[in-house]
């Protein structure tokens, strides 16, 4: 569903991404670990088409985000470390307008729906969003995925700055996603999310993928020994 | 998609405090205004009406009298005021009222609005046209100051690019979400103005579609200011630095280039001074017939043409009055006079009014107030109008009066008195302003400068989103 395919981005003769390939096939949820400046954020624009490589292409469900990058788009929901929204619209309104900025209308009625299912409590449906907690305005970002019916999730440090229950709860929506054929790419520093809700890892270090593997065939003290090698 | 842009916009304007206060502000000065404009207009409209008939009651209570005695005698001859000059006054407080019509001389207006009012007039007055022209694009500037930077700097514009909607959509619906409030309060008023005017019975001929044309013009003024002020905010940094920018594009084309259009018209096409238009005017008399001095050269010549033409050799022997042939042709001569001198004066205003024409293009202000002022009927060119149907009543009046006297009358019997009747006989001045179609056919370039300061800002709009 998402591939990079030689992908390059080159700031002012920086590399900030260095001739990077990897997939995300429908059900994965790929977790980029890194430190800052290490590429991350950038796949994840680069996928989004808010930066243009400087080489290679970024693949979403076969297409190419550069020649198409408004139908690229309408497959795919992005949640960023702040999910700021619109704090004189309520959850509803929010919802309702990025859902139909992505051409899809729906009944407030099924917009609720979408909303409890991505965990919000409805007592707070109709309250401005300006009330709304940093996991709320996340929760938020899951429903449009869901209205959207996204193919892909891409997620710049999304649990960054929750506190372990919502954080929690991301994952768990992030996994029910993940079983309904989501693929996700996740840039993230936390390790522990990444172990547990992640199918597979990656780890990145100035701009290149230098560690590739599977979640399930490493267990937590390993990942936070192999990432901290790449580190040092 | 519009239609979820807008409503999203609308939402956000809407619940706005900054909007809510603002547009009660503008709603309660636009009340005020019209409630002062109003009472102005009539108790103006109620003078008019008054002065008009009083002078033709004194005009036709003349008694008995040589009709040349009549003529000096004159009368006036009143400006109307027009349905909408309630919204635009225009330049009709700064140009006279009434012109006195006399023999020999064309007078210029008198009795101007602005001499009765005290100094503080000069701070300006709280009028429809100050609302519409200077305070209302600054809500329009509040409103879409921030319409993109609000979006950085939230941190919601990624969001918004990442669900796949076109940019250019996204700015029309920005603009819509400014305009349609704007637009709005705009109908609003005009709907008012138009119940208001239409039902008070003395407000003269009240035409919807002028009306509606001016509402139109100040909806296309509001339009460019909208995509303006999106445009700014798409370029600028931050919302500071948009509303700095956006305030100080106000401030040239609002304020700046309007005084420096004046300064720029006054400078290189001045008018003569009172005194020297004066002197020209008595220098080209004096080169001509008077018909009160018999004893000039061309006095003599007109005497010796005259009898030559009817084949007499005595000015008794003519079929008519010689003296009030006389003081027709000296009115004839004068009036071509006064002509010749009116259209330099004319000539002056139009190479003036070329100049603020070439600065329309540097802002939108210009055509929207010279269309306004016309549509009202309260600009220079309606003036003119007005000025010239007096001046050519003046002269068929004076036709009217020496010819009785020259008719009705022997050589040399300056005793003959008209009887009183025939001042009801001369039919009163009336004054029909330029129509709406003659309006709509002076101002082509003034709608063609505005036509295309809307299609530049669209396009502008449309440009300036690559940018996101």
């Amino acid at each position: 569903m998402l591939h990079a395919q030689n992908l390059s981005k080159e700031y002012d003769s920086n590399l900030a991404l260095n001739c990077l390939n990897l997939s995300v096939e429908a059900g994965d949820i790929y977790c980029l670990l890194g430190a800052n400046g290490a590429g991350k954020s950038t796949t994840i624009n680069l996928f989004l088409n808010f930066i243009k490589p400087t080489s290679g292409t970024a693949i979403i469900d076969q297409m190419d985000v550069s020649q198409e990058p408004l139908k690229t788009k309408e497959r795919i929901a992005y949640i960023p470390e702040n999910l700021n929204l619109y704090g004189e619209l309520t959850g509803l309104e929010n919802l309702e307008y990025f859902v139909g900025l992505s051409g899809k209308k729906y009944d407030d009625g099924t917009l609720a729906e979408y909303l409890k299912e991505a965990g919000l409590q409805a007592n707070v449906y109709k309250q401005r969003v300006k009330s709304y907690s940093k996991g709320m305005r996340q929760k938020v970002g899951i429903a449009i995925a869901l209205a959207k019916k996204a193919k892909a999730l891409l997620l710049d440090e999304p649990t960054s700055g929750l506190d372990p229950k919502a954080s929690n709860e991301f994952s768990e929506l992030l996994v029910k996603l993940s079983n309904q054929g989501v693929a996700t790419l996740m840039a993230t520093h936390d390790l522990f999310r990444a172990k547990e809700t992640g199918t597979d890892i990656g780890i990145m270090k100035a701009g290149v993928l230098v560690e590739e593997l599977s979640a399930e065939d490493i267990n937590h003290s390993d990942l936070e020994k192999l990432y901290l090698a790449h580190m040092n | 998609m519009i239609s979820i842009l807008t409503k999203k916009e609308l939402r956000e304007v809407l619940r706005s405090g900054q909007f809510r206060i603002a547009g009660l502000i503008v709603i309660l000065l636009t009340a005020i205004a019209v409630f002062i404009s109003t009472g102005y207009y009539r108790s103006v409209q109620q003078q008019h009406y008054q002065a008009q008939n009083n002078e033709r009651n004194v005009w036709e209570s003349q008694d008995d009298k040589n009709p040349h005695n009549a003529a000096h005698y004159g009368t006036y001859a009143f400006k109307p005021k027009y349905p909408l000059s309630l919204i635009d006054q225009g330049v009709d407080k700064f140009v006279g009222i009434s012109i006195f019509l006399e023999a020999h001389k064309r007078n210029e207006a008198q009795y101007m609005a602005a001499a009765d009012q005290t100094g503080l007039a000069r701070f300006g007055e709280l009028t429809p046209d100050f609302i519409l022209l200077f305070i209302i694009p600054l809500l329009v500037i509040l409103i879409g100051h921030d319409a993109f930077t609000k979006e950085r700097e939230r941190g919601t514009i990624n969001l918004i690019k990442s669900q796949g909607v076109s940019m250019r959509l996204l700015a029309f619906g920005k603009w819509l979400g400014v305009f349609i409030p704007i637009a709005i309060i705009t109908v609003f008023v005009f709907l008012l103005a138009g119940v208001l005017l239409s039902s008070l019975g003395d407000f003269g001929q009240f035409s919807w579609n002028a009306l509606l044309v001016m509402m139109l013009i100040y909806l296309a003024y509001y339009a460019i200011f909208a995509c303006i002020s999106i445009i700014v905010s798409c370029l600028a940094r931050n919302s500071g630095i948009a509303l700095v920018g956006l305030l100080a594009f106000w401030i040239v084309s609002c304020l700046a280039v309007p005084k420096a259009a004046t300064n720029i018209a006054e400078t290189n096409y001045p008018y003569p001074t009172k005194q020297a238009f004066d002197e020209a005017v008595a220098l080209d008399k004096s080169k001509g017939l008077d018909g009160h001095d018999p004893w000039s050269e061309a006095a003599k010549q007109l005497e010796e043409e005259t009898l030559k033409a009817y084949n007499v050799s005595t000015l008794e022997e003519l079929p008519f009055n010689y003296d009030g042939f006389r003081m027709q042709k000296g009115e004839e001569h004068e009036a071509e006079i006064y002509f010749k001198h009116y259209r330099q004066l004319k000539e002056v205003h139009s190479a003036q009014t070329s100049v603020y024409r070439k600065l329309t293009v540097l802002s939108p202000y210009l055509p929207v107030r010279f269309l306004s002022m016309s549509l009202a009927r309260t600009d220079y060119n309606t003036h003119w109008h007005f000025s010239d149907a007096a001046e050519k009543y003046r002269i068929q009046l004076q036709k009217a009066l020496n010819d009785d006297f020259a008719q009705n009358s022997q050589y040399g019997n300056w005793a003959y008195k008209a009887d009183k009747s025939f001042w009801a006989e001369i039919p009163e001045f009336s004054y029909e302003p330029p129509s709406f179609n003659e309006v709509l056919g002076e101002n082509q370039k003034n709608i063609a400068v505005l036509s295309g300061w809307l299609v530049l800002a669209f396009a502008g709009l449309f440009i300036s989103t690559k940018k996101l």
